[in-house]
């Protein structure tokens, strides 16, 4: 590998665990502030609402005002969700994609089938969050548009390779079609579709491959470097 | 005229806005009173000696001391209040430690508040209240389909038929006495029993 080819790398790592580290603190923020201010603010509006029962016009504003708040509340539940970020720093790759499962199983009732070595090589920060992104993004797509109830999650390392494998045996797609779709990509309630596993991949000098065909289910293989 | 006793209630919540929300809405509710709130959690079990509150509303990320070491307090002493953590986060980090440190429940910010008043009074009737994706995270992958029973609760239903206590048989499974609680709570609803004895009866005849 050519030194310039390292650079960009390396400056690619950093990116990487620079924008993790700012989603975390956006997640933080919000359970920290919004959540608990509205939280606040329900509670008192919830009482208002007793007080007003002899008045009925205000009383359904003040419901209304109530379903408002709720509503907001299981937006940003929704939105960046009511997990906590999976301490990238601290916990062990396995653990994480462990995490993710559950988590993935508890909002879905799809079920994840996972394979994962009991001893991975602690890998490079970069790699473990983007195996992380991956993998969330990956199940997201298999739980919305694949109709099966269940998905695969195979994990492996080779040396200084892990391979993640997602595969499923729903409706399938076809994958170039979605591609030239995604080219436009943005981050619309926090998925980066195909495209956006495809570059974060090429970020780290990793490879990506998606099979698929309609009736056929499908098989996503990301490669990554560990270091 | 009959007489429900009133539930006391104590408030321990980083955020002071979140204590003057609750109080209004606790206090404004029949059954409900708050006496005491703090933001500081070093705070907590002096109040709790002073007012011998039934119910202690704890927010795990208080200032002064941790909400877990504030529960292990708690549970240390005599006649412990029933305690029900209130957190931002439904992830699986809040649940097993509100579970391990012996929590009587779990109540969510990202939900409505009338959802902490029902489950203040739940706690305080005796039940165990965690959000059903609780199961999961306990249980680990793959629990079971609702009605039948996890590999866990079989264990936990042997064990309970052999005449272990909750005590026993956390440490022989090597589970939080809470944790087997849970299990314990989940088994009998799934074998339509009342208590031990009828669990227990239903495994002598063959299950």
């Amino acid at each position: 590998m050519g030194s310039r080819d390292f650079d960009v790398r390396a400056a690619s790592r950093r990116m990487i665990a620079t924008s993790e580290r700012e989603l975390q603190r956006i997640v933080l923020d919000m359970h920290d502030g919004p959540v608990q201010d509205i939280f606040a603010a329900l509670s008192q509006l919830q009482v208002l609402e007793r007080a007003l029962v002899a008045d009925p016009e205000s009383h359904q504003r003040a419901q209304q005002a109530v379903g408002l708040l709720e509503r907001a509340l299981a937006e940003i539940r929704n939105f960046i969700g009511a997990f906590r970020p999976p301490g990238f720093e601290r916990r062990p790759l396995e653990a994480i994609i462990e995490g993710l499962a559950v988590q993935h199983e508890t909002l879905t009732d799809q079920v994840v089938e996972l394979t994962v070595p009991e001893e991975l090589d602690d890998c490079a920060l970069a790699t473990k969050i983007a195996i992380y992104r991956v993998l969330q993004e990956a199940l997201a797509n298999g739980h919305r548009h694949s109709g099966a109830t269940r998905q695969r999650v195979k994990v492996a390392q080779y040396g200084q390779t892990i391979t993640l494998v997602v595969s499923d045996d729903g409706r399938g797609f076809d994958p170039k079609r979605v591609l030239a779709l995604e080219d436009d990509v943005g981050v619309e309630g926090g998925h980066f579709g195909l495209r956006g596993i495809q570059d974060r991949v090429a970020m780290l000098g990793g490879t990506f491959a998606i099979v698929s065909a309609p009736g056929e289910g499908t098989a996503l293989t990301v490669t990554l470097p560990a270091e | 005229m009959t007489s429900v006793r009133t539930i006391r209630v104590l408030l321990a919540d980083d955020h002071a806005i979140v204590l003057e929300g609750l109080r209004a809405l606790l206090d404004g509710e029949p059954g409900l009173r708050v006496v005491a709130a703090t933001t500081d959690g070093s705070e907590v079990v002096r109040l709790v000696e002073q007012h011998k509150p039934d119910v202690v509303v704890l927010d795990l990320e208080l200032a002064g001391m941790k909400g877990t070491a504030v529960l292990a307090a708690l549970r240390e002493r005599p006649d412990p209040p029933k305690v029900l953590v209130l957190t931002a986060y439904n992830d699986g980090d809040a649940l097993r430690s509100a579970l391990d440190a012996g929590a009587d429940g779990l109540a969510l910010k990202t939900e409505s508040p009338q959802q902490t008043l029902t489950a203040i009074r739940q706690v305080y009737s005796g039940q165990l209240v965690f959000p059903q994706a609780a199961r999961r995270w306990i249980e680990g992958r793959g629990a079971g389909a609702p009605g039948e029973l996890t590999p866990r609760e079989r264990e936990v239903w042997a064990l309970m038929a052999a005449g272990l206590s909750n005590p026993q048989i956390a440490e022989r499974l090597g589970l939080s006495e809470n944790t087997v609680k849970f299990h314990v709570q989940h088994l009998f609803s799934k074998l339509g029993v009342k208590n031990r004895t009828e669990a227990a009866l239903r495994f002598a005849r063959g299950r």
